[in-house]
């Protein structure tokens, strides 16, 4: 069972009592938790399969080729063919997600062109974009990898930043000077062009991208983790600790870090909204993950593309409101419940 | 007295001065005696009689120019076709018979050792300013071209190396000589020369900037007459133009004035376009002529469309596969390739069926071009039978083909994110045959270096069609595999294709030099390293109903119906009262026009 020290249980039930953001953070975790099983909710993979007695889960895995079921090919099986078939003859049963279609599936038909509108007949339930992919899908599978970069992203920059940061208050001296000058010069390359440059030599894919990002990103916690430390580092208990012969690195782990975590909370959540921001951004100019992958940033730009197909445009700019506010209410509540500024002290 | 006087000086001067004379008469070249001079006055003209002078044609441009120049710095934006169809040339190839016809020059001639042309140029020919256009316009141009003040680098060059001589025999007679020989046809359109105005230029250091927005006077139908700059660019028909006394040049270019206003967004220039301050929009993308070209200006018969099949050389457009690499070496593999691609559903669907498939690298070239290549159809039976032979028999997990222990993936790399939709459905498609495509998008400069250094696997991509006649060497001669920066991308390298393709460069005659093509092309199918995807052989334009077309709308090689200048250009009419009732609103209403023209489809 998880021990929390009296303070954290006072700050988690502060946030739960702030119902916006508490049930914002549920939500965001029930969508995120959801999204992990994508492929359970829209897949052109049945769910099952039951043929000639055996029963199949095609969902992980390795493909299985049409031969198996009876077709006269040997690449994968096009389950939703098989459904029609097997309901016409009934000898057996197919299962298919909610959403029948996987991100980089194309449902075309020769003679009727793309992007197709929403229909509950087609299963498109916000209709196709211009190559005939499912944007339901694409959104879903495309919130994963968004929601999952901006986490990584978030981590690798927090560990790099608070590290210096905190090495830069706790040392001082002409460690921190040096630091300070180097990270103004680093914060002022600018970012995007680099990303530019680079995605014009190699196609960046997923971990080049938060490499690069984070190579670029770090420098922004070390200023606030550089002023927290300087502040709990000259108070009266760290002293105490010096006193009673701690050492450098459980002053910094035991005693300061843990006391300067609540400027950090309260910045995780704008941290993971920007990194979807700039991610779904980059996509949209052309910089992002190699096509095909899912992306917001595509679909948006789909979408202002062909203002006439309204859906792709209206279906991704929901979305993306949505988990943003989302986001931005849990922020708010983790401000709130760290700093509740219950009272104020006026000298 | 001092009248005899003047007259005995005169007599000595003249009979002193004579010798003189004699001897610069013999400093200059003698002409050949034994030249058969050649004209051509005798092809139907394209234009339409009935064509009216007047009015104002609008049009526009996505970026103001950077400079007037025609050559230099900047000097290649979009905005050089109106500059560069007011140059006009010794002699142009009609544009339906494809057979050279007078332009500057009225007469050429051939001579034996096959690289030299001599021209007479027309004494009628002014520039803009009035001067007459001499041969020494001509040997200026050679002059100039080889200044570095001009800073451009490939003019140097071309006019050093390809174009290598050029002579003076009197005012109106000059012979360009080029550095290999070749066959007569091609003679005349790639040694071909433009003057240059002696008089207007002054070659120094500063001349790129000086020059910079200095308008040349041109030989051509229109010169500019107002610049607003970021604003537009006028131009105004010359009233005496001497070209009006040309057979194939009368009766065109009939707006008198013509504005290019910079409008920086395609869509808001359409909204012009509908509002009718612009005459014509090219309605090329699908998405315009399908989605964006309909309304009540169509319904009520106020503005037209016309698609309008043409002919001419087509961007080899498709999948390039680098032989060079250990997969794509195997000849069946390619072959393979060539049938788990499915251009064809990309063009169903995507394209919406505007487009066509490419049979050949070769599309276009009239008699040069073969007309039983197929391109290899999109089978799945005789992929996989293909792939089996090959040795790619095991399948992995994800229902790729492998082979001893590798797995058949092969990059395609490709520059233009628009192009991703289709590639996405091939790549869907040739799953289905166990191949794994990965898509690589790359900034087209950054990309075409890949490719021209022959990093790629298979590349996306097209080369731009032109000249009269297709060439091998550049593409398929073993003199460029497997070295980098040239056009044999695939690495070709096969002694009977390179046997043919010297036998074609040599060849002289037409009907030897079409056979020797044919043959080319048979071999580079078989060969298969290159697939092809796509053309798109005609042009759609929408227009108001006051431009009126000559019966056959446009030529042979139009690359637009409503081009204002250029070789196929100019020859449409504007009829100024139609638009003045329509701007009044004073119209009835016609019938939706849509004039498909199918002359020229092959």
């Amino acid at each position: 069972m998880l021990r929390l020290n009296p303070v954290a249980r006072k700050r988690l039930e502060r946030f739960k009592a702030i119902r916006r953001g508490y049930y914002s953070a549920i939500i965001l975790a029930v969508l995120f938790v959801l999204s992990l099983g994508a492929e359970l909710i829209a897949s052109q993979r049945a769910l099952l399969v039951v043929y000639e007695g055996e029963w199949y889960f095609p969902t992980y895995g390795d493909i299985i080729p049409g031969e198996t079921f009876g077709f006269d090919y040997r690449y994968e099986t096009d389950y939703k063919a098989l459904k029609t078939r097997l309901e016409a003859n009934g000898e057996g049963l197919v299962i298919m997600p909610p959403v029948p279609y996987g991100p980089l599936e194309t449902d075309l038909a020769v003679g009727d062109f793309p992007p197709h509108a929403p229909s509950l007949e087609t299963k498109h339930y916000l209709g196709t974009d211009t190559s005939g992919r499912d944007v339901l899908a694409r959104i879903i599978y495309g919130f994963r990898i968004a929601l999952l970069f901006s986490l990584l992203l978030l981590v690798f920059n927090y560990l790099i930043g608070v590290s210096i940061g905190c090495l830069m208050g706790f040392w001082g001296g002409s460690f921190d000077l040096i630091f300070q000058r180097i990270i103004e010069i680093w914060s002022n390359v600018p970012f995007l062009y680099v990303i530019m440059i680079v995605a014009s030599i190699v196609q960046p894919g997923f971990w080049t991208l938060v490499a690069i990002m984070v190579f670029f990103g770090w420098t922004g916690i070390t200023w606030y983790m550089r002023t927290a430390t300087y502040k709990e580092a000259a108070r009266d208990y760290v002293m105490a600790a010096r006193a009673i012969g701690a050492s450098n690195s459980r002053i910094v782990f035991r005693h300061i870090l843990p006391n300067s975590v609540s400027t950090l909370i309260t910045f995780v959540p704008f941290s993971v909204a920007g990194g979807i921001t700039s991610l779904t951004a980059l996509d949209y100019l052309g910089f992002g993950l190699p096509p095909p992958t899912p992306s917001w940033g595509e679909l948006l730009k789909q979408g202002t593309e062909n203002l006439d197909s309204l859906w792709m445009v209206m279906s991704v700019v929901v979305a993306m409101t949505l988990v943003l506010m989302l986001v931005t209410y849990i922020g708010e509540a983790i401000r709130e419940a760290f700093d509740p500024r219950k009272f104020s002290y006026y000298e | 007295m001092s009248k005899l006087l003047s007259f005995i000086t005169s007599l000595v001067l003249a009979l002193l001065l004579q010798p003189i004379m004699a001897l610069a008469e013999n400093s200059t070249p003698n002409l050949p005696t034994n030249l058969k001079w050649q004209t051509n006055l005798d092809d139907p003209i394209f234009a339409s009689p009935e064509a009216v002078r007047g009015g104002r044609f609008r049009s526009f441009i996505t970026t103001f120019p950077l400079t007037l120049r025609l050559v230099g710095p900047d000097a290649n934006g979009s905005f050089a076709y109106f500059l560069r169809a007011n140059a006009l040339g010794l002699v142009d190839f009609h544009p339906n018979t494809l057979n050279p016809i007078p332009m500057l020059a009225t007469h050429w001639a051939f001579a034996e050792d096959g690289k030299t042309v001599y021209y007479r140029l027309d004494p009628r020919a002014r520039w803009s300013d009035g001067e007459p256009v001499t041969a020494d316009d001509y040997l200026y141009t050679l002059e100039f071209m080889r200044s570095e003040h001009i800073v451009a680098p490939w003019y140097n060059n071309h006019y050093s190396n390809v174009i290598v001589d050029v002579r003076k025999f009197d005012d109106h007679t000059i012979s360009i000589t080029g550095a290999v020989p070749k066959p007569r046809e091609e003679l005349l359109y790639e040694y071909g020369l433009r003057p240059t105005p002696e008089h207007f230029h002054q070659l120094d250091e500063n001349w790129v900037r000086n020059y910079n927005w200095k308008i040349e006077p041109n030989t051509g139908p229109y010169q500019i007459s107002k610049i607003r700059k970021g604003k537009y660019v006028e131009f105004e028909r010359k009233a005496d133009w001497w070209g009006d006394s040309n057979r194939y040049l009368k009766h065109r270019f009939n707006p008198d004035h013509v504005r290019v206003k910079v409008i920086r967004d395609i869509n808001m220039a359409y909204q012009y376009f509908a509002k009718g301050e612009l005459d014509t929009f090219p309605l090329n993308s699908p998405r315009f002529w399908h989605k964006k070209a309909q309304g009540d200006i169509y319904e009520d018969g106020l503005v037209g469309k016309i698609k309008f099949y043409n002919d001419v050389p087509q961007p080899s457009s498709g999948m390039y596969l680098n032989e060079d690499d250990p997969i794509l070496g195997d000849i069946k593999v390619r072959y393979a390739i060539a049938h788990a691609t499915n251009v064809q559903k990309v063009i169903d669907t995507v394209l919406r069926g505007d487009y066509e498939r490419l049979n050949s690298q070769y599309e276009g070239y009239g008699d040069y071009t073969h007309p039983g290549i197929r391109a290899r159809e999109f089978d799945l039976v005789k992929a996989n039978q293909l792939l089996d032979e090959a040795g790619w028999q095991e399948r992995n997990g994800q229902g790729i083909r492998m082979k001893n222990g590798q797995q058949l993936s092969l990059r395609i790399t490709y520059f233009s994110s628009n192009h991703s939709d289709r590639l996405v459905i091939i790549q869907r498609e040739a799953l289905k045959a166990g191949i794994d495509f990965q898509l690589q998008l790359l900034d087209a400069s950054t990309g075409f270096k890949q490719v021209l250094e022959k990093k790629h696997q298979i590349a996306w991509m097209g080369w731009s069609g032109g000249g009269l006649s297709p060439v091998f060497w550049e593409f398929y001669h073993s003199d460029n595999a497997h070295k980098p920066q040239n056009n044999n991308i695939t690495n070709t390298n096969n002694p009977e294709i390179d046997r043919y393709i010297g036998e074609y460069r040599k060849a002289t005659e037409k009907a030897e030099r079409v056979r020797l093509a044919h043959k080319l092309q048979e071999l580079v199918h078989v060969q298969g390293s290159f697939i092809p995807t796509f053309k798109v052989p005609y042009t759609r334009e929408g227009y108001w109903r006051w431009l009126k077309l000559p019966p056959g709308h446009a030529t042979r090689t139009s690359d637009s119906v409503f081009s204002v200048m250029g070789s196929t250009g100019g020859l449409f009419w504007i009829d100024t009262e139609t638009r003045q009732r329509i701007e009044d609103g004073d119209i009835e209403r016609a019938k939706p026009s849509l004039i498909i023209d199918e002359t020229w489809r092959k």
